[in-house]
C-alpha cells in the first residue's frame, strides 16, 4: 500500500495501538497483529534537509503534536560501541551510530510540537560515564541538542543513574527469554518512547533498526559481564556478553531467564531478548537513520563497507518500521532463520510479531512517501571500501 | 679531550654483562650513544670506551633508585630511576590470539612509564631523567618492542638507559645477522629521537592540574591516578604539593586536590581564586571544609556535589575516593573532554602526549602505539587555533606536511599509517 497522507486520528490510533499492543495477550503469528503506516523518504545527506524531510514525514504520519504536546518524551539513541572507533576515517554517525543531525532534527521537531521535556537516553558500552561525554568522545557537541528544544536532558541508563531504584517491566504473556526486565527509571518516567535506530545489519540479530536499538536499554549492572551476583553492581563493568551467550544469569534481584536450559546460542537469545524488550517497553515512535550506514554488522573492521541508502524511515509501530527497513536493505522481512539477513539467528521481526508488537508483513503495511522498490539498496552487493590509509 | 656533553645530550647505554670484548664497542657505531654504563666490568672496558670517544659511567656512580627513594635535590644533573616498567600491551593469558588482557572497562591493559617521568619532571624540572627497566627475555618482534620502549619514555620527556635482553646481546656479540638488523633498528630509532631531543624539554600541558604530595599515604592514589589518567589520554600537568604556592595555573581548566590533608590557608586562597576566575576545583572530601561555595548545581557525574564558586565551580565527592580507576574516570568526566587540546579517532590503544615549546607558541602532539600492529586510519582534531601541521614518524622521518580535512564542520588531520610513534608539530 502507498499513500501520501494519513489523518491525525489514524496516527494517534496507531500510536495507541502500538503502545497498548504489548500489554495484551495475542496469539502467535496472529493476522491481527497491529499494522501502522510507515513514512519512507529520500534524504541525500545529513544537511539541513534532514529537518525538513523529517517534519514532512511526521506530518504524513499525522503530526507529532498530539502525540507529544505537554509530554515527557524519551529518545533511545543508537550509540553502540567505542565512540572513537571509525570505519576508515568516516565519522561514526555515518556508519555505526545514528547521525547527530537526525537526533538534533528530531529533538527540535519534538520541541516545536510541544514536548515539555525531552530526555536522550543510551546505555553506552561498558560505561557509567555521562552520555554527554560519550558524545563528545565521538566528536559530537551535546550542547547542540540542548539548544534544539526546551528542557533537554541526557541520561546514561546503563546503571541506576539518577534513579533510586530499578523499575521492573514485565514482558506481556510471559516473554520468550526473560519474563521481565529491571531497567533504569528513565524508561518508566516518560510519556512517549522514541527509538532512533540505524539502517544496518547485525551479526546476532540480523538487522539493527529501531528494535535491536532497544537491546541497549538493559543495564549492564544487572545484565552485563561484571554485574553483581546478588544485587546490581554500582557501575557497569563489561558488556552484555551474558545475554548473548547465556554464560550467567542477571543479578539475583532481577528475574532470571525463563529456561536456563534453552540454547546458549546468541542467534537464538539476542533476537528473543530484543522482542521481549520491545514488548515490555513499547516504542511509540520509531525512526531509522538510513541516510548513510555500513554493511556487515555493527563491529567496524569486519569487512564492513560504507553505504549511502539515502533514506529516512519513521512510524509508530517499530515492527512495521523495521520490516520496511529490512526490505530497503534488500532483504525479505518475512525471511526465517537461515535466509538473509538471518543466516545465523532467528528473526527479531518474527519474534516481535509473535509477541503481538506488530506485523512484518509488507502487504499489511501502508508505506507513505517513497516506494520501497524505488529506494532499495542491496546491502550484500552495495558499498565502497572504507577510506583507509 | 672533548668536553663532556651536557646531561640532556647524554645518550646512555647499559653495557651487557656478557660483552667482555672491547671490540664490541664497534657495534655502537652509527648510534648516538655517547655514554656507556658499566656495572662491575673490567677496567679495560672502561678505558677502551673512553678511547672510543665515549663517556664511561659506573652503575653505582649513577645510583639509580625507585621513584619513591629518589633524592630530588641532588646536585647531579641526572636523576636515574630504577624499577620502571617495560612498556607494552599485556598479552592475553586466557583466550590467546591477539587479544590483550582487559582493564576494568575492557580496554586493553597497557604498561607505560609516562606517569613516572611526568611526576619526576614536576619535582626536578631541570634534571635529565634516565629510566632503568630490563627487557623481558622472550621478546617477540624485538624491533617493534625496543622502538616502543624508547618512544614511550621519549614522548613523556625522559630517556631509557638502553639495555639489550640477554638473547639479543648474545646474538649481536656473535654477529648473528638477524640480531644485527634488530640492533641496527634500535640504533636508528635512537638517531630519530636524538634529532628531536629538544622535544624532551617541552613542558607537558593539559586542561587539568593534579596536586598531591604523591608520597607517603598519598603515594598509591596519587601515582595510580597519574597512571590511569594517562591511560585514558587525559592530558594533565603534575603539580607537586610542596611546590603549589609557586605554581602558575594559567591555561588550566581544572585543578584536582588529591590528598585528604587540608591545604594551608594561603593555598586555599590560591585555589579559591582559581575557581572564582572560572576554573573547576575538584577537592578530596576530607580536605573540602575550608572551601566555601554557593548554590548547588546538577552534576552529570554521579557521586559529586557541584557548587558555584565565583565564575567557576567546586566539586566534592560524596564519598572518600578509594579506587584510582574510578577517580580517573570521574575527574575526566568532571573536567570534560570538551577541553582536550586534541581529540583522536581510531586510537584506543594509542597514548597521546601534548607539550608546548618553551616560547609558548604552537604545540607538539606525540602518539605512541602499543598495539604491535600498524596504527591505521587514525585521525585527530586539534582544538587550538593553528596555521599548519607537520608529521614525523619512524618510518618516513619528517617533517612532512599534513593537510586539514573538513569533517562535519571540524578540521581534522588524517594520519598515514605508522608503527609505533608519530609526532605532529602544530604551528600557531
Amino acid at each position: 500500500m502507498r499513500r501520501d497522507t494519513l489523518t491525525r486520528r489514524a496516527f494517534l490510533a496507531n500510536a495507541g495501538a502500538t503502545a497498548g499492543a504489548g500489554l495484551l495477550p495475542r496469539p502467535a503469528y496472529s493476522a491481527q497483529t497491529p499494522a501502522a503506516p510507515v513514512a519512507l523518504a529520500r534524504c541525500d545527506s545529513y544537511g539541513a534537509d534532514v529537518s525538513l524531510i523529517l517534519r514532512k514525514m511526521f506530518d504524513q504520519l499525522g503530526g507529532l503534536g498530539r502525540l507529544v504536546k505537554g509530554k515527557t518524551v524519551a529518545i533511545k539513541v543508537n550509540l553502540t560501541g567505542n565512540p572513537d572507533a571509525r570505519l576508515g576515517y568516516l565519522p561514526i554517525g555515518r556508519t555505526t551510530w545514528i547521525h547527530p543531525s537526525v537526533l538534533g532534527a528530531t529533538v527540535r521537531l519534538l520541541g516545536e510540537a510541544g514536548a515539555s521535556r525531552i530526555r536522550i537516553l543510551e546505555s553506552p558500552w561498558k560505561s557509567a560515564e555521562p552520555l554527554e561525554e560519550y558524545m563528545i568522545s565521538a566528536g559530537w557537541e551535546p550542547v547542540d541538542f540542548v539548544n534544539a528544544a526546551k528542557r533537554v536532558e541526557f541520561e546514561n541508563t546503563n546503571y541506576l543513574g539518577r534513579g533510586k531504584e530499578y523499575v521492573r517491566f514485565p514482558v506481556p504473556h510471559g516473554g520468550l527469554l526473560f519474563p521481565a526486565f529491571d531497567l533504569n527509571h528513565s524508561y518508566r518516567d516518560l510519556d512517549v518512547f522514541v527509538s532512533i535506530g540505524k539502517l544496518k545489519e547485525h551479526r546476532t540479530a540480523g538487522v539493527t533498526l529501531s528494535m535491536k536499538n532497544c537491546f541497549g536499554i538493559t543495564p549492564c549492572t544487572i545484565y552485563g559481564d561484571g554485574a553483581g551476583v546478588n544485587e546490581p553492581g554500582l557501575v557497569p563493568q563489561g558488556g552484555r556478553g551474558p545475554i548473548h551467550s547465556g554464560s550467567r544469569q542477571p543479578s539475583k534481584t532481577s528475574p532470571p531467564e525463563i529456561d536456563p536450559a534453552s540454547p546458549r546460542d546468541a542467534g537464538y537469545r539476542v533476537p528473543r531478548c530484543v522482542a521481549d524488550l520491545v514488548a515490555a517497553r513499547p516504542i511509540h515512535l520509531a525512526i531509522v537513520d538510513g541516510i548513510e550506514s555500513m554493511t556487515g554488522g555493527e563491529t567496524a573492521g569486519r569487512n564492513n563497507r560504507h553505504v549511502r541508502p539515502r533514506v529516512l524511515i519513521a512510524g509508530t509501530n517499530p515492527v512495521c518500521v523495521d520490516a520496511v527497513g529490512t526490505a530497503v536493505m534488500g532483504f525479505d522481512p518475512m525471511a526465517e532463520r537461515g535466509a538473509a539477513p538471518f543466516e545465523r539467528c532467528d528473526s527479531t521481526l518474527r519474534l516481535a510479531e509473535q509477541l503481538g508488537a506488530g506485523t512484518r508483513d509488507l502487504s499489511r503495511i501502508e508505506v507513505i512517501g517513497e516506494r520501497i522498490q524505488d529506494v532499495v539498496l542491496d546491502y550484500r552487493k552495495a558499498g565502497a571500501a572504507p577510506a583507509a590509509s | 679531550m672533548a668536553p663532556e656533553p651536557p646531561a640532556h645530550q647524554l645518550v646512555p647505554f647499559r653495557w651487557p654483562a656478557a660483552w667482555e670484548s672491547p671490540a664490541l664497542l664497534a657495534t655502537l657505531t652509527g648510534s648516538p650513544i655517547n655514554c656507556v654504563i658499566f656495572d662491575g666490568a673490567p677496567p679495560a672496558l672502561s678505558i677502551a670506551a673512553r678511547k672510543f670517544g665515549l663517556l664511561s659511567r659506573e652503575w653505582k656512580e649513577i645510583s639509580p633508585a625507585p621513584i619513591h627513594q629518589i633524592r630530588w635535590n641532588t646536585p647531579d644533573p641526572v636523576i636515574a630511576i630504577s624499577e620502571a616498567r617495560w612498556p607494552h600491551l599485556k598479552p592475553a593469558t586466557r583466550s590467546g590470539g591477539d587479544q590483550g588482557i582487559s582493564g576494568p572497562t575492557g580496554a586493553p591493559w597497557i604498561e607505560s612509564n609516562t606517569w613516572i617521568i611526568r611526576l619526576s619532571a614536576a619535582r626536578a624540572p631541570d634534571k635529565a631523567l634516565w629510566l632503568q627497566f630490563t627487557p623481558p627475555p622472550d621478546i617477540e618482534l624485538p624491533q617493534q618492542a625496543y622502538r616502543l620502549a624508547i618512544a614511550d619514555v621519549f614522548a613523556a620527556g625522559g630517556r631509557w638507559m638502553v639495555e639489550l635482553d640477554t638473547r639479543l646481546a648474545a646474538a649481536v656479540a656473535a654477529g648473528n645477522g638477524e640480531a644485527l638488523r634488530d640492533w641496527s633498528a634500535v640504533k636508528d630509532t635512537l638517531v630519530f629521537f636524538e634529532k628531536r631531543r629538544a622535544w624532551r624539554t617541552f613542558p607537558h600541558q593539559g586542561p587539568l592540574g593534579v596536586i598531591s604530595s604523591f608520597s607517603g599515604a598519598n603515594e598509591f592514589m596519587g601515582t595510580e591516578f597519574l597512571n590511569l589518567a594517562a591511560r585514558r589520554n587525559m592530558l594533565y600537568r603534575v603539580i607537586d604539593r610542596s611546590l603549589v604556592e609557586a605554581a602558575v595555573f594559567k591555561g588550566l581548566r581544572a585543578l584536582l586536590w588529591l590528598d585528604p590533608e587540608r591545604p594551608p590557608q594561603q593555598v586555599v586562597r590560591q585555589l579559591t581564586s582559581f575557581a572564582r576566575n572560572g576554573g573547576l576545583l575538584i577537592v578530596h572530601r576530607d580536605a573540602s571544609a575550608p572551601f566555601e561555595a554557593g548554590q548547588r548545581l546538577d552534576c552529570s557525574v554521579s557521586g559529586y556535589e557541584l557548587r558555584v564558586l565565583g565564575k567557576g565551580w567546586l566539586a566534592v565527592p560524596e564519598r572518600v575516593w578509594e579506587d584510582p580507576y574510578w577517580l580517573a574516570m570521574d575527574v575526566h568526566n568532571l573536567v570534560s573532554r570538551r577541553y582536550d587540546p586534541v581529540r583522536m579517532f581510531n586510537a584506543s590503544s594509542l597514548w597521546v602526549h601534548y607539550s608546548v615549546p618553551p616560547n609558548g607558541t604552537g604545540g607538539l602532539v606525540q602518539l605512541v602505539n602499543f598495539t604491535g600492529r600498524a596504527a591505521t586510519s587514525v585521525s585527530l582534531r586539534i582544538q587550538l587555533p593553528h596555521k599548519n601541521v607537520v608529521i614525523h614518524t619512524l618510518e618516513s622521518g619528517g617533517p612532512a606536511p599534513l593537510k586539514p580535512e573538513m569533517v562535519e564542520g571540524a578540521s581534522e588531520y588524517y594520519l598515514p599509517s605508522f608503527s609505533v610513534y608519530a609526532a605532529l608539530e602544530v604551528s600557531a
